[in-house]
């Protein structure tokens, strides 16, 4: 039995994968040796989706297919489907952001890769249900996706603390993945300036979090409000109805009411 | 008179600063500054008494802003009291704010008003605002069962708060 508070039996495998660290935690009432065996197979599965994806998108990998298209050997009318199936949803994304996301570097070179990490994860989630597993949390490289509680038979939701950008060693936040599943991050924190900014000048936003009924939805908006700033956090809101929670350069945030503590509401309104 | 002048504008200012914090075009957490930038120092008359309510607008793009005050009693100066600017329409709903002067200074900035009807309402409360670090949930490493943040690297990845719960969870 596992001494932790509140009753939680949560098991965890983790791999490497696409320049990161995913981790599969699993949650049961009970530990038995079936249900680590359980979730060894199930870390194997979607170790084995996000390695093939990484295999065929990477672009620091000269023979992949990604490679190769960039390079224009590969025509993309000759891609793979899900090569082609994944530009076509990048090009869908890049009209819907009206430009804040895209595939494309500056260079004109194609980059799946933004995307290619939370595609792994969507195809992972269909295998994780159709193995039968319920209660699970998989965090790919900081984008999170649920299912289920981490209280098997109740209403708990998974709660995602959000790093603080300032103080990686610290949480800024957290969200309850209820009725929003998915959370993905982007920011500048880590990899350096890697997301470019609409027109040109300093992002606004160090770090957008966003919350979203998927996590492809979640990922490619976190990345276009990095980019378009305050009107594509509004735009992003209003029509797709995520949770958003941004740090401006100076530290300050941007919360909708998903991130707002409920006491706290209280006391600005009645104040 | 200068000070009504003064509160006008003030008022007129607010609500465009109310308007901008909803439409997500940020003044941050600075309310109270941007407030007292705006305040008047006109305290010059000793008119006293007399609550200042009338029609004097001050066009603004989203529309005019008129005062109606209801000066608190007592020993303040002309320039006390407190001022309920006029509704404005917005694309989010209705906006009204209370404006609290005291000295020819505003000390206090209150919305009476965001919204008049309640699909509006949920409208404009989904959108993102300015809040303090100390308004957005907070939670412990101890209390979340997985950490989120901008992707990182494989080595980084040692020393993070994730990797701590998955050793946790191992």
């Amino acid at each position: 039995m596992r001494p932790t508070s509140n009753a939680q039996h949560l098991r965890a495998r983790i791999f490497r994968s696409m320049g990161t660290v995913v981790s599969l935690t699993v949650a049961r009432r009970t530990y038995t040796q079936a249900a680590v065996d359980e979730l060894e197979s199930a870390t194997a599965v979607v170790e084995g989706i996000f390695t093939e994806l990484d295999l065929k998108f990477s672009l620091y990998r000269e023979g992949s297919e990604a490679s190769r298209v960039a390079r224009g050997e590969l025509a993309l009318s000759e891609a793979s489907e899900s090569m082609r199936r994944l530009y076509d949803e990048a090009s869908e994304w890049r009209l819907a952001t009206n430009g804040a996301f895209t595939a494309e570097r500056p260079d004109r070179a194609l980059d799946l890769s933004g995307i290619v990490k939370a595609h792994a994860a969507q195809e992972a989630a269909l295998s994780l249900e159709a193995i039968g597993l319920q209660d699970w949390c998989l965090n790919a490289g900081g984008d999170v996706l649920v299912s289920g509680s981490p209280q098997p038979g109740t209403n708990e939701p998974w709660l995602a603390g959000v790093v603080d950008p300032g103080d990686r060693q610290s949480l800024l936040s957290a969200f309850p993945l209820r009725a929003l599943p998915a959370l993905a991050t982007s920011g500048s924190a880590e990899r350096g300036e890697h997301i470019w900014t609409v027109g040109s000048g300093k992002a606004e936003f160090v770090q957008v979090t966003v919350a979203a009924t998927n996590i492809m939805t979640a990922d490619v908006l976190a990345t276009a409000i990095v980019a378009g700033g305050s009107p594509m956090l509004d735009q992003a809101v209003a029509k797709w109805g995520v949770e958003v929670l941004a740090v401006r350069r100076d530290g300050t945030l941007l919360a909708t009411p998903g991130f707002r503590d409920e006491t706290g509401q209280a006391a600005r309104k009645a104040g | 008179m200068r000070t009504r002048a003064a509160v006008a504008t003030a008022l007129a200012s607010v609500g465009i600063l109310i308007a901008g914090w909803q439409s997500g075009a940020h003044v941050s957490e600075t309310g109270a500054a941007t407030s007292t930038s705006l305040s008047s120092t006109g305290s010059s008359g000793t008119t006293s008494g007399g609550s200042t309510s009338g029609t004097g607008s001050s066009g603004t793009a989203s529309g005019g802003s008129s005062s109606s005050g209801t000066t608190s009693s007592g020993t303040s100066t002309a320039t006390s009291g407190s001022y309920d600017g006029s509704s404005v329409q917005t694309r989010y709903g209705t906006v009204q704010v209370q404006v609290t002067v005291q000295g020819g200074k505003i000390t206090e900035v209150k919305a009476l008003q965001l919204t008049d009807a309640e699909n509006r309402s949920a409208q404009i409360s989904a959108y993102a605002a300015p809040v303090l670090r100390s308004e957005v949930l907070q939670a412990q490493s101890a209390n979340v069962q997985t950490v989120g943040g901008a992707t990182i690297t494989s080595d980084a990845y040692l020393t993070s708060l994730q990797a701590a719960l998955d050793a946790a969870h191992f």
